[in-house]
């Protein structure tokens, strides 16, 4: 897979390189040359099959990752783009064109992450989130699952809580103040 | 696409006239081996801590109180009750179990028609998959939190030996805040702690990297962290919720690191305590040590004037007198003790009360006393040759090692005992011969066998990791004497200590016995107190157990401007004699303003 690699680094920059597996290679490209490089794995290069399009929340970079995982049946090889974008104004241009399978995955991560693929046909079409939802991207990562659950959905009647060590207190000392 | 496949969705319009059917288990497939089903948790692993409750992402899980199950030290008694509206199965509350006692079965089948029922409290509420042991566990090898402590550096064997050198290191910053960050915060340990310190409130501190507050929740219950920071002997960490798989959380020496880390010139600031109003009132404070201490700072926080008598000449009772130095370095005494005396307490030293001073005269020059002079007197074996000249009290050598006298020290020595003094008077024997003959050749035996020592089990391998021999389960018979001279101790081996009906009766194998050589014997097989001081007014005080004066649980005696507590009423220990000087304090501002 070190020959692909090569072969891409002629035509546009390539940040980092990871050879994970004899069959399994990372390369990181910058944000404007990510469809180009899935473009040219597909069309030259062989990689014919989308496995996948995901995001990593690189919350204290401020960034999101996301990742192309490319398969090339004929060599049974694996090749993974990964594209780092801004968190704050996260948006990526769409690659639907070349997957149609990639319109469910850029809806996907339209609603879970809060990214936007602008001209892809489902952005902000309900996923699997219903549309009484009301809180922020779950799948971010300073998303607050608890504070949601508890400001979202009522208290079942009749449930109460007791604090281990105050009950401690209550039954073994209650002399303390 | 063949006709067949056209035409097969019709089919199923065959059913349209068919009466339906409903089967509400028509398959009977058991789940997966590690399905996440229903919960299950073995109650009585449990201790309640509330883990599982607080790491809930959706709320659904509340500690509740379950019949017949109370709270006992280490175990609040409650246990996790779920409510099946809001769990997502995401199984956190698994892998988050202090005690590994909550699971889910792979049973995921249950049907009712009352909401009601699917609130419930796993192990305790009857339910069929109570004994399915298959399902969701959590993995070995798999933990969300470090189940080893973070080391802690300490001086190499050959190091120490031969000094008085502070053997514990300390934490640095970055060593407390990775061990504080192994907290679950349950808040199990505060019940057991006799000061009742909020742990894991200081712990969070830490964590946070506010040490001010951390000092400030310290000296809410304890106001000689820097001592108890070293030689607690931490009844929080044998009930920490981490104990359970793995080791328990070093709450002491993180205790220690918050005290080390700010200068006692800062304490007033940090505290709080630069102005206090004065109440006009006196109190008497008989003894230095900690419960002494304690009462003193509680009773100057709230306006009164003490004064501590103290016969030695320096304060901090058995923690600079019977503890050595390696241990607990004078100078954080006296930083703890520094702290007080800003507060205005004033000292009076080598005043023995009751010979120098009586009692009746403190009675008349304040409000109240305090009374809180520990244990200082050694026991003897007593059994044949005890009285010889070269038979000593470890307590008094303990307390000549501390005023810099120079010891008789033999060549070879023999302490009887298997406490914490023995391990300190052991210890300090063989640092004094190494310095002294270049070698050890000290051996330290006892009742109880090995593995049930009374001493801390780091003691006891410390004390061998320094070449003395800890021989336990032999019990004293004679200490033989020839020509004057002291030649060894013959032992018996102790078969049992306790009869059955539990009193203290050690029995022994008569023909099993052994010498073990010595020129100098020391025993240190417990201390017992000088009360002397109140022979006076003895008929007016009540006695319980064991020769202990009775006192309120305000530490209050039957004469009322006499409170008496610490090691002589309950301990001994030091933390103890903290509570009991606290709680003192506090009921003789009750008692003097009730006056």
């Amino acid at each position: 897979m070190k020959d692909i690699v090569e072969r891409i680094k002629v035509k546009f920059p390539v940040a980092a390189v990871t050879f994970q597996r004899k069959d399994l290679t990372f390369i990181t490209v910058e944000k404007k040359h990510g469809v180009e490089a899935v473009t040219y794995l597909r069309d030259v290069e062989g990689f014919t099959h989308l496995v996948i399009l995901t995001a990593v929340d690189w919350l204290e970079e401020g960034e999101f990752q996301l990742t192309y995982l490319l398969n090339n049946p004929q060599a049974k090889q694996d090749m993974g783009v990964r594209v780092r974008i801004d968190r704050e104004n996260a948006e990526m241009q769409t690659a639907h064109h070349l997957w149609p399978a990639l319109v469910t995955y850029e809806q996907e991560l339209n609603e879970m992450f809060g990214i936007s693929f602008p001209g892809s046909p489902r952005q902000g079409v309900p996923f699997i989130l219903d549309e009484s939802w009301q809180g922020p991207p779950p799948y971010r990562r300073d998303f607050d699952t608890k504070q949601y659950s508890e400001d979202t959905y009522f208290p079942r009647p009749g449930r109460t809580k007791i604090d281990p060590a105050e009950h401690m207190k209550k039954k073994l000392y209650p002399e303390a103040e | 696409m063949s006709l067949k496949d056209v035409l097969m969705p019709f089919t199923a319009w065959g059913n349209l006239f068919k009466e339906p059917v409903t089967v509400k288990d028509s398959r009977n497939v058991e789940a997966a081996p590690r399905y996440r089903g229903f919960h299950v948790n073995d109650v009585d692993t449990c201790i309640g801590c509330g883990t599982c409750e607080e790491i809930c992402q959706n709320a659904a899980i509340d500690l509740v109180e379950v019949a017949g199950r109370d709270a006992k030290e280490g175990d609040s008694g409650l246990r996790p009750m779920i409510d099946y509206g809001r769990c997502c199965w995401c199984a956190l509350c698994v892998d988050v179990c202090t005690t590994r006692s909550l699971g889910m079965s792979n049973e995921y089948k249950w049907v009712s028609s009352d909401p009601e029922d699917f609130r419930f409290v796993p192990g305790v509420d009857e339910k069929s998959w109570n004994d399915n042991n298959k399902g969701y566990f959590k993995m070995d090898g798999y933990d969300l939190y470090s189940t080893e402590r973070v080391e802690m550096g300490e001086l190499h064997p050959e190091e120490r030996d031969k000094s008085f050198v502070e053997m514990i290191q300390g934490f640095s910053k970055e060593q407390a805040q990775k061990e504080a960050d192994r907290c679950v915060a349950c808040g199990i340990c505060t019940a057991t702690c006799p000061a009742h310190m909020g742990i894991p409130q200081y712990i969070e501190a830490i964590r946070n990297d506010d040490l001010e507050e951390g000092l400030r929740i310290l000296y809410e219950t304890n106001p000689l962290p820097e001592i108890c920071g070293r030689i607690c002997t931490h009844k929080c960490e044998t009930v920490c919720s981490l104990n359970h798989k793995g080791d328990p959380l070093s709450i002491r020496w993180l205790k220690r690191y918050i005290a080390d880390q700010i200068p006692e010139s800062k304490y007033k600031e940090i505290l709080e305590t630069e102005n206090i109003t004065k109440n006009g009132k006196k109190v008497a404070i008989v003894g230095a040590g900690p419960a002494g201490l304690s009462a003193a700072h509680y009773l100057a926080l709230m306006g009164y004037e003490v004064k501590i008598f103290e016969v030695q000449e320096a304060p901090g009772g058995m923690t600079r007198y019977g503890i050595p130095e390696y241990r607990l370095p004078y100078e954080m005494i006296d930083k703890d003790v520094d702290y007080i005396k800003s507060l205005g307490v004033e000292f009076q030293f080598g005043t023995r009360v009751g010979v120098d001073v009586p009692l009746e005269t403190l009675e008349k020059e304040f409000d109240a006393v305090f009374a809180g002079t520990g244990l200082h007197l050694g026991r003897s074996t007593r059994v044949p040759g005890s009285d010889h000249k070269r038979v000593y009290q470890a307590i008094d050598l303990l307390r000549d090692v501390s005023y810099g006298k120079e010891i008789d020290l033999a060549e070879k020595v023999v302490v009887v005992g298997g406490g914490n003094v023995a391990m300190d008077i052991t210890r300090t024997i063989a640092r004094l011969q190494n310095k002294k003959f270049g070698k050890v050749n000290v051996t330290a035996t006892c009742l109880e066998a090995e593995g049930s020592m009374p001493a801390d089990d780091e003691e006891v391998i410390e004390a061998r990791e320094e070449n003395a021999t800890i021989d336990p389960g032999w019990g004293p018979q004679e200490i033989i004497v020839e020509n004057g001279e002291i030649k060894g101790l013959k032992v018996a081996k102790c078969l049992r200590i306790f009869d059955d009906e539990g009193r203290f009766n050690p029995s022994m194998d008569m023909e099993n016995q052994k010498v073990f050589e010595a020129d100098m014997i020391v025993e240190s097989i417990g201390q017992a107190m000088d009360i002397s001081y109140t022979d006076n007014i003895k008929e007016k005080l009540t006695f319980g157990p064991r020769g202990r004066i009775q006192v309120s649980p305000d530490f209050q005696s039957n004469i009322p401007w006499l409170f008496i507590g610490g090691d002589i009423i309950q301990g001994p220990d030091v933390i103890h004699g903290i509570a009991n000087g606290h709680k003192a304090a506090k009921g003789i501002d009750k008692f003097l303003k009730s006056k």
